[in-house]
Parts: C-alpha cells; structure tokens; sequence
C-alpha cells in the first residue's frame, strides 16, 4: 500500500512502502510518526465516510480528529482481526452517531461540502459522468438519517449488512430495510426505473 | 452475484469517490491531543530486570544491534554514493557500459544475518530461555505473547526489507532499532519472569 498520499501531506509523496500491520506495530510502540503515516494513509476516506454520513465538512472533520485520536488510545485493542481500515471505520461511525446524539441530527447539510469534494479527483469510476455523481450525491444526501447511513456504508462502503448492522447498533433485518428504502427513494429522487429488489 | 450487482444504482453508488480529503490539517489537532497521552498498555506491570543476567544479554545484544545497524547504514549510504558517481562518470566519459560498486555485495536488508556472530548467539540464547519460560504460562498470556512477538518479527521483516531499499530513509532506520528493541525487550522480559509474576504484554 502507498502512503502518504492523503491530503494536507507533511510527507514526501513518493515515501516507501509499509504495510498497515507494521506500522501499526510501531504505532504500537507509542512510535507517532508511524501513527501520522497511518492518518495519511486512511483519513480521505475516513473524512468521505464522515461527510457523506453528517453532510457537514465542520461536523466530518471533528468526527475524523476524535476517531484518529481514539484509535491511538485504543491500539493496544486492535487485534488484527478485521483491517485497521475497517476498524477505524467502525470508530468513525461511532463517533458520528455519537456526535448526532450530542448534539442533535438535525443540523442543516452543507451543500457545498460534498460536491466541491467530489469536484477534484478521486477514485470516482470514469463510467459515470461529473453530472451523474453530482445527482447521486445530492439525493443521497437527502436521504432520511436510517437510510443514508446504511446506503452509505453499504453500497458505497461495501460493508455486508451484517457488518453495517454492527457498527450502526441495529439488526441486520433493520438494515436491511434502510437500504431496501434508501435505493427506493434514491431512484424515485433521480428518476431512475425501479428495480424488481426495489418494489 | 446478486441482482444488485448489474444494477446502474448500484454500480454508481459503489463507484463514488471514496476518499474525500479534510480542507485542514487535522493532523495538527491529533498530534497535540495524543501527544498528552501516552500509549495505552496492559496494566500488568513490568517485570524490573535490569540488574539481571537476562537484561544484560538484551544490553549487550542491543549494543551489537545498534553498532551493526550504524555500520550497514554508513556502508550502504557511501556505496549507493561511490555507485552513483560511478554511474555518472561512465555516462559522461564513454558509452561503454562499466563496472559499478556491486551494491549485491551488501546484504539485501537489514536483518539478522547481517548483524553477525554474537548477536545470532545471544539473540538464540534469549530465544532458548523464552521458549522454556513460555511453557510454563497459561495458554492466554502465551497466545498474546505469541502474537505479539509474531507482530514485531513481522514488521521488522518488513521495515528491514524495505530499509533495503531506502536506505536513507529516517524514519526505517528508527523504526527498525526500535522494533528489534521491543522484540528483544519482550524476550527478556518473559525469560526474567518469576513464576507467579504477570508480565507485560504490550510490548
């Protein structure tokens, strides 16, 4: 895996290679370098799973700060069963759910965030136009909070949904219903024909 | 493979940008907040060896570590250098492919053969003891150990391999002393181990 590739890079770009496991080891150690390679290596998508979950960048960018912090006092617990990805991601949404009972779920998005995000280059497939993901995203972010949650981490995450169950605290029958009612209004919302799945 | 899987919705939302880059540096903020915290560990304590025969011989491996470690550095370093101006010379004087400072003469990474005869016997003598004071724990603090010692000798595999190729590179270097460190730590640690004294498993 190539790191130092993330934004806001202190690090050289063209650093060497490392596996997350070795430098987790390090981290480990208390060794903080190695935990900034791992911030570099995993905050994008720890910040787009942020955002696309509380529509807010300011919000997103609290809930990225707090899970990178956590996950430093909590290395000793990460026992390698799933990638640190994942379990950096299972500390995110939990921050995210965290902040939405602290603070309420109902803060207005902020429109501008996502789609300036989606403005500069990612790893979006060429498939589909500008226009196209633009659309998509602007629906998903009109989702009711249950579904777009689980739409989220699901089909765009691509957790299972016994995964995304455990990390939103809901049973899999639940999630199942979120997403079944996520990709109903997302296609009702950009005009697409319904699927058999989705009736 | 599913319905959803052919699904044009599907396909769009699972080729989304993934990775969506934070306007601020966070890291700024996270740096400040864990440097006031150290690294959470177990809270076994930690077995006070350092008047023993079994840190001695860490010590003293430790040394042989840190020496070989600065001599293949420096040696590495200057033939990479000779190498290139050797290189560069070449392409300047004559088309002529020449020779360069073998740089296959050195070891291919950082690990245990390059450090030599005594710290290969020292290293098997605390390996020996570990393995003898390992039998005597119960099978829940032998797995972590395990692990945890399986984790180090895996990162300083993979750091030394990739020191090999950056052999320059600060942040390897280090790593790589303080990864054989914590292993030869952990080594000890376990080898010193009265009976009925927990041991750190953290390191």
């Amino acid at each position: 895996m190539q790191y130092g590739a993330g934004a806001n890079d202190s690090v050289p770009v063209a650093d060497p290679l490392l596996s997350d496991v070795s430098l987790v080891t390090a981290a480990r150690g208390g060794d903080m370098r190695a935990f900034e390679r791992l911030y570099r290596t995993h905050s994008g998508k720890v910040m787009g799973l942020c955002l696309r979950m509380t529509r807010r960048r300011d919000v997103a960018e609290d809930c990225v700060q707090q899970t990178f912090i956590r996950a430093w006092r909590s290395l000793q617990a990460f026992e390698g069963r799933s990638a640190f990805g994942t379990w950096l991601h299972r500390i995110a949404v939990n921050e995210v759910l965290s902040h939405g009972r602290n603070h309420g779920t109902r803060s207005e998005s902020n429109e501008d965030a996502i789609e300036d995000a989606i403005a500069s280059p990612g790893d979006s497939d060429k498939e589909h136009d500008a226009g196209e993901v633009m659309d998509l995203e602007r629906a998903l972010r009109t989702l009711p909070e249950g579904a777009r949650h689980v739409v989220v981490l699901q089909a765009v995450y691509g957790y299972s949904h016994e995964e995304c169950a455990d990390m939103l605290g809901i049973a899999v029958g639940t999630c199942k219903a979120q997403l079944h009612r996520g990709r109903k209004l997302l296609r009702e919302r950009m005009g697409l024909a319904a699927e058999a799945d989705d009736e | 493979m599913s319905n959803q899987d052919n699904d044009p919705l599907s396909q769009m939302l699972a080729s989304l940008p993934k990775d969506v880059q934070p306007e601020r540096d966070l890291w700024q903020g996270i740096q400040a907040e864990i440097g006031k915290t150290p690294v959470v560990t177990d809270t076994a304590p930690v077995v006070h060896f350092s008047s023993t025969r079994w840190f001695q011989i860490a010590a003293g491996v430790l040394l042989v570590l840190a020496t070989s470690f600065t001599t293949f550095v420096i040696t590495r370093n200057s033939v990479e250098k000779d190498a290139a101006v050797q290189i560069a010379r070449a392409q300047q004087q004559a088309p002529v492919p020449t020779a360069t400072a073998p740089l296959n003469a050195m070891p291919a990474s950082f690990g245990t053969e390059a450090l030599g005869a005594d710290y290969l016997k020292a290293r098997s003598e605390l390996d020996q003891r570990f393995a003898e004071r390992m039998k005597t724990l119960p099978p829940s603090t032998r797995a972590k150990l395990e692990r945890n010692l399986a984790d180090l000798r895996h990162a300083a595999n993979e750091i030394s391999a990739t020191l090999a190729e950056n052999p320059s590179d600060p942040l390897l270097q280090d790593l790589l002393m303080s990864t054989y460190q914590r292993e030869l730590q952990l080594l000890a640690d376990v080898s010193e181990m009265p009976a009925s004294h927990p041991v750190r498993t953290d390191l």
